[in-house]
């Protein structure tokens, strides 16, 4: 069976939506951008491709007409790659590449772009046209809940108190802000020309971030609730990709992998605690990986929320220290469908720049899920 | 001849410059603004730029939409010069000082186009001071233009043209000012402090002197000088505080220098040593630490304070209650004033000696300062939003009663008083013409500038055709009726939605279209809510149902009138007043236009079909994306928070008024352009189709309610709101429907009315409404 590596991970900035520099930016423009520049760093041959997979949360409007087989055609690959649109909410990118390596398992493909696009300045959270199921809604309101109470639902389950929130939101800021002083974000930063304008700086991180500064904010979900702005992902515009081919496929092509996909998984939990979600596919991904959490070196977990993350990080047990290396979504911003093909390529950069054995990636997902990715270094 | 204005510069970026530039851009005309570059300053156009930002940030907006607030290009005096070549009104607005007029129009004079028109915003400083030694082709193109602050709201403008003025200058900037910025253009001869100032600060003056003397509180003062006075009720003291203590000393000080030594206002100076305590303690009003009245928070709550006058002390503040201000409430609209000046206690004898010192200041200025008696009194009416200017006030006093008084005093009666009483009042109608004195003897008839016509001249020429207490109907010539409002706030009430059912069914028998319009403050403040109220209060829900039918038929009748109907806006059109804007062919705004369905506001939802309209304007909009959901969240989302447009251009983005309707600047003009848009409409006219409506049915409602449920839980929305929404989903998502099905006008009208009614009967509604009716605040329940 054929082992299946990341062999390149580039992204767009991310920026603020409704006041970032990438708000006129369409998202399939912006997706095409990366994916280009995925494959100008990677030197992969686009003929090779078999599949262009794009993850997106709303993949409607400018994010519709399958997104995925319209970036092939803005992006110039050959008419003989295909292209697919999956959604997985949040995990959609990160299902991407997933599926990729199913694919390649299979036989049925040796090189992938596994990529994930979100606008959510152009396309908003729910979409253009919000129908639940009414009878649903009624009866089970849990499962079209709000992010943000979700979040205040873990907190208040895990006492976590405000002030530890604000805390891991500082430091996920500081981190992000060192790594971008550091010049360390650059190496995986696409620049997206938008006519004249050229951004190439993520927007969101902001280094002056303080405790006393986000202790002031006000609630955003609940009255008497915990979770704020500042303690929140921010609503963001990005795209990120990776290249996802079989080992052998690297090597004859030249390709330079990044780290090998050892395992993933996928589950499901109550909608109401979304956010625990990577609790178990972790459990799931560790187990089919037969490695333990504590020999992982590298963790990339998702921040939707700080609340959200610091559940999963008490549950689980994870050092804090192998978190989220360069900051988390609460700094660089969480484009819904773009987030999973970030961690994940950050995780596989990650690896191979600090030279460490073991990278997790996982993320919870809206409607109570969790997805978990296993690296291991080549 | 000047060509059209089509670029200005405004030099200057303090309150004032940044002000006239917001508003020039408010008319949709290119605006550059420049100020100095300070010293060692990294950001050349720092000051200019300040001042934009500070101008979005201020409230109320001094733009009427963002698209102005991109017309206005910060610079500098320094590298923008050159710019000037290509504007054709360089309005000057910096500081006070002749020196730093007179070598900015050097520089000026050096970069500017010929015939381009310099004016000064000065407030003070004559005409011949200012072109003193500049040459003859500046002095040519120079005038004074002077403004009110804020410039956006206020509607005065003064203009003096120096005897070398050209006059198509003069008339160019007259009719950009007019047309265009929707100014009152009052000329004004070369003296100090012009109309407005000359007398508003002779007024504030001799008010804060006779206080200091008499020993009247602040709060007595300005409680008779307020209202009774036909003056905003911040009086005197209260007006300082808004615009600021400090700035009168330098205003007061200016006119002093310029003046005759025996001008009456060096009599009213009194004793300024309270005044400039305040300002070197920092109480400069509302903008410092608090002014003649103080708000104090220490200790947690909130405790309104007034200065003492005599200790300079703050002490807690007070209602006023005179016998005086009784005497007031007791005589009414037409004696109260009168019987307030007439009494003898301290509230009585301070009005007096203030306003018959103001008064006969007025008299004895007028000839030498402006061109006619009315002129005089538009500039205190709207420069310093007096109900009444001088003349008018006066006349309402009765002349005759006011000169006897002055005599009683042992005063000198002024001989415009003396003429006035004489000769039966300073206005009068004759031959349905409004006359009044002429400054050389006998009478002249008032001239309204070209093209302005207006209800009151049509009311004195003509008989109304027909009419109830809540409404009138007037014969506007060319085959146009006009349908009156006059209730308080012009509320509507059912002799007004029966009227209108009336007249929509006259105008085809002899006329050819309807404009709706008056002549208030406001358009409509929406449905009577007090008769509501009653009705509720005595369970006549039938009542209420019958009043949502009847407002329901008539708007529809309105909309599918076999004639074009236009409603002209001005001021608040909310609610019910709102939904006759939206059920008319067209409407013809005032730009300061104030426009909203604010009906949750009181717990019910728009029940006269203005969910039916609002849902077809989103619906039809090619900005919206495609689906049942996009029309139905924006109505949602408009009319759920009560929003209300701050302008005529915030309105057509918020779609209650729609791409084909009028913004009119000037509010004088609006008769005669919504009677113009009428006519124009006449040709050929075919009323609108009644629209057919896909809607999400029950899918929305969930959807929506999820909205509100976090709005709710996130503290944002209170329990009723809940409701109300609740309500207001069900009527925009077209109740059962489903979105492969239609849904009719009636359907959604229908859907209004039922819930209209179920929330009508909520305890929680009736005490909203009680609010509003007794408090005039919104209550959040």
């Amino acid at each position: 069976m054929s082992n299946v590596v990341i062999a390149g991970y580039a992204r767009s900035p991310f920026t603020f939506a409704n006041k970032g520099e990438l708000v006129r930016v369409r998202p399939d423009e912006l997706a095409a951008q990366v994916v280009k520049g995925l494959l100008e760093r990677t030197k992969a041959d686009p003929a090779g491709i078999e599949d262009l997979i794009v993850g997106c949360a709303f993949p409607e409007g400018e994010q519709g007409f399958n997104i995925g087989r319209i970036l092939g055609f803005l992006a110039g690959l050959p008419r003989t790659v295909a292209g697919a649109t999956v959604n997985r909410f949040c995990g959609s990118s990160m299902q991407a590449a997933h599926i990729a390596a199913g694919a390649i398992r299979m036989g049925a493909g040796d090189a992938f772009i596994c990529a994930g696009v979100e606008s959510m300045s152009r396309v908003p959270m729910m979409g253009f046209n919000p129908m639940p199921h009414p009878a649903l809604a009624k009866d089970y309101p849990q499962a079209f809940m709000s992010m943000g109470e979700t979040a205040e639902n873990l907190a208040s389950k895990y006492k976590i108190d405000r002030a530890t929130q604000e805390n891991f939101a500082v430091q996920s800021h500081a981190k992000a802000a060192a790594a971008q002083s550091a010049g360390k974000l650059n190496t995986e930063i696409v620049s997206i020309l938008d006519g004249n304008a050229n951004v190439s700086q993520d927007g969101c991180i902001r280094a002056d971030t303080t405790r006393a500064g986000l202790a002031e904010l006000k609630p955003a979900f609940l009255q008497a609730g915990t979770v704020t702005a500042g303690t929140s992902s921010p609503l963001t515009d990005g795209a990120a990709a990776v290249l996802v081919c079989s080992e052998d496929y690297a090597k004859k092509n030249g390709l330079e992998p990044l780290a090998r996909i050892k395992s993933i998984a996928v589950s499901g939990c109550a909608p109401e605690i979304m956010g625990i979600g990577p609790v178990h596919s972790t459990q799931k991904a560790l187990d089919r990986a037969g490695v333990k959490l504590k020999d992982i070196d590298v963790i990339e977990l998702n921040e939707a929320f700080a609340a959200q993350s610091l559940a999963v990080i008490e549950e689980l047990k994870m050092d804090p220290a192998k978190i989220n290396l360069d900051g988390g979504a609460i700094a660089l911003g969480h484009p819904l469908g773009a987030t999973g093909a970030r961690i994940l390529g950050k995780a596989a950069a990650l690896l191979k720049r600090e030279k460490k054995r073991y990278a997790l990636a996982t993320q919870c997902i809206g409607g109570g899920q969790g997805i978990a990715t296993v690296l291991e270094a080549l | 001849m000047t060509a059209a204005i089509s670029k200005v510069a405004v030099i200057g970026a303090g309150v004032m410059g940044a002000g006239i530039a917001a508003h020039v851009a408010n008319a949709g005309v290119p605006v550059l603004l420049l100020d100095i570059v300070p010293k060692d300053a990294a950001n050349r156009n720092v000051l200019a730029e300040k001042a934009v930002a500070q101008l979005l940030k201020a409230d109320p907006a001094p733009f009427m939409s963002k698209r102005a607030a991109k017309l206005v290009t910060p610079g500098n005096l320094e590298d923008d010069l050159g710019k000037l070549a290509d504007c054709d009104w360089i309005i000057e607005a910096v500081i006070e000082k002749l020196e730093i007029k007179r070598n900015l129009y050097k520089n000026l004079q050096a970069a500017r186009r010929p015939g381009s028109v310099v004016s000064s915003n000065t407030s003070t400083i004559p005409l011949a001071q200012l072109i003193e030694g500049q040459p003859k082709a500046f002095a040519a193109d120079f005038l004074i233009t002077h403004f009110f602050n804020p410039p956006r709201y206020m509607r005065l403008l003064e203009t003096v043209a120096g005897p070398d003025t050209r006059a198509d200058a003069v008339a160019a900037i007259r009719d950009f000012a007019d047309r265009m910025l929707g100014k009152t253009v009052i000329p004004c001869k070369d003296t100090p402090g012009f109309i407005g100032n000359r007398i508003g600060i002779f007024w504030i003056q001799a008010a804060i002197t006779a206080a200091i003397e008499s020993g009247i509180a602040v709060e007595d003062a300005d409680a008779v000088l307020g209202r009774p006075m036909g003056i905003p009720k911040t009086g005197v003291f209260g007006l300082l505080d808004l615009v600021g203590i400090d700035l009168s000393p330098h205003v007061v000080a200016s006119m002093v220098a310029t003046l005759p030594k025996d001008d009456a206002l060096n009599g009213v100076l009194g004793d300024p040593s309270l005044i400039q305590r305040m300002i070197a303690e920092g109480l400069t009003g509302r903008k410092g630490k608090g002014g003649f009245y103080r708000l104090d928070r220490s200790g947690g709550a909130k405790t309104k304070l007034a200065i003492d006058l005599k200790t300079g002390q703050y002490r807690p503040q007070r209602k006023a209650d005179l016998e005086s201000l009784d005497a007031f409430k007791a005589g009414g609209k037409t004696g109260g004033t009168q019987a307030l000046l007439t009494r003898g206690d301290i509230g009585g004898r301070y009005a007096w000696k203030v306003m018959s010192a103001t008064l006969s200041y007025a008299a004895e200025l007028a000839p030498e300062i402006a061109a006619s008696i009315e002129d005089v009194d538009a500039a205190m009416r709207l420069g310093y939003n007096w109900k009444t200017g001088p003349f008018e006030l006066l006349d309402k006093l009765g002349p005759a009663w006011f000169a006897d008084r002055l005599k009683a005093d042992g005063r000198k009666v002024p001989a415009l008083i003396a003429r006035a009483a004489a000769e039966g009042g300073f206005y009068k109608v004759e031959g349905g013409q409004l006359q009044t004195l002429a400054f050389a003897g006998g009478r002249r008839a008032v001239k309204r500038p070209e093209g302005v016509l207006l209800l009151e001249d049509i009311k004195r020429k003509s008989k109304r055709i027909t009419g109830n207490g809540s409404a009138s109907v007037w014969d506007l010539g060319d085959g146009v009726l006009c349908f009156e409002v006059h209730t308080k706030l012009n509320t509507i009430d059912r002799d007004v939605l029966m009227l209108l059912g009336q007249t929509i069914a006259r105008v085809p028998l002899m006329h050819k279209a309807l404009v709706i319009y008056n002549e208030g403050s406001n358009f409509s403040a929406g449905a009577n809510l007090g008769i509501a109220l009653f009705a509720a209060n005595v369970s006549l829900w039938n009542e209420i149902e019958n009043m949502v039918d009847l407002g329901q038929n008539t708007y529809k009748a309105l909309r599918h009138a076999r004639f074009p109907t236009v409603a002209a806006s001005s001021g608040l059109a909310l609610g019910g007043g709102c939904e006759m804007l939206l059920h008319s062919s067209a409407v013809q705004a005032h730009a300061e236009s104030y426009i909203g369905l604010v009906e949750v506001g009181v717990g019910v939802i728009p029940g006269w079909g203005g969910c039916k309209e609002m849902l077809r304007r989103w619906g039809t909009s090619p900005k919206m994306p495609k689906g049942p959901m996009p029309p139905v969240a924006k109505t949602f989302e408009t009319v759920g928070t009560a929003t209300v447009a701050k302008s005529a251009a915030e309105a057509k983005e918020l779609m209650f008024l729609g791409p084909q309707d009028g913004i009119t600047m000037n509010r004088d003009r609006l008769l005669a352009d919504a009677k113009a848009k009428a006519l124009s409409l006449v040709k050929g006219y075919r009323p609108p189709e009644a629209a057919v409506y896909v809607l999400p049915g029950p899918t929305g409602k969930a959807a929506l309610a999820m909205a509100v449920d976090g709005l709710r839980k996130s503290g944002k929305a209170m329990p009723h709101d809940e409701t109300v929404a609740a309500s207001l989903a069900t009527v925009l998502s077209g109740g059962d429907t489903d979105p492969t099905g239609t849904v009719s006008e009636e359907d959604i009208l229908a859907l209004e009315r039922a819930e209209f009614m179920k929330l009508v009967r909520h305890p929680k509604t009736l005490a909203r409404i009680e609010s509003i009716l007794v408090t005039g605040k919104p209550l959040r329940n």
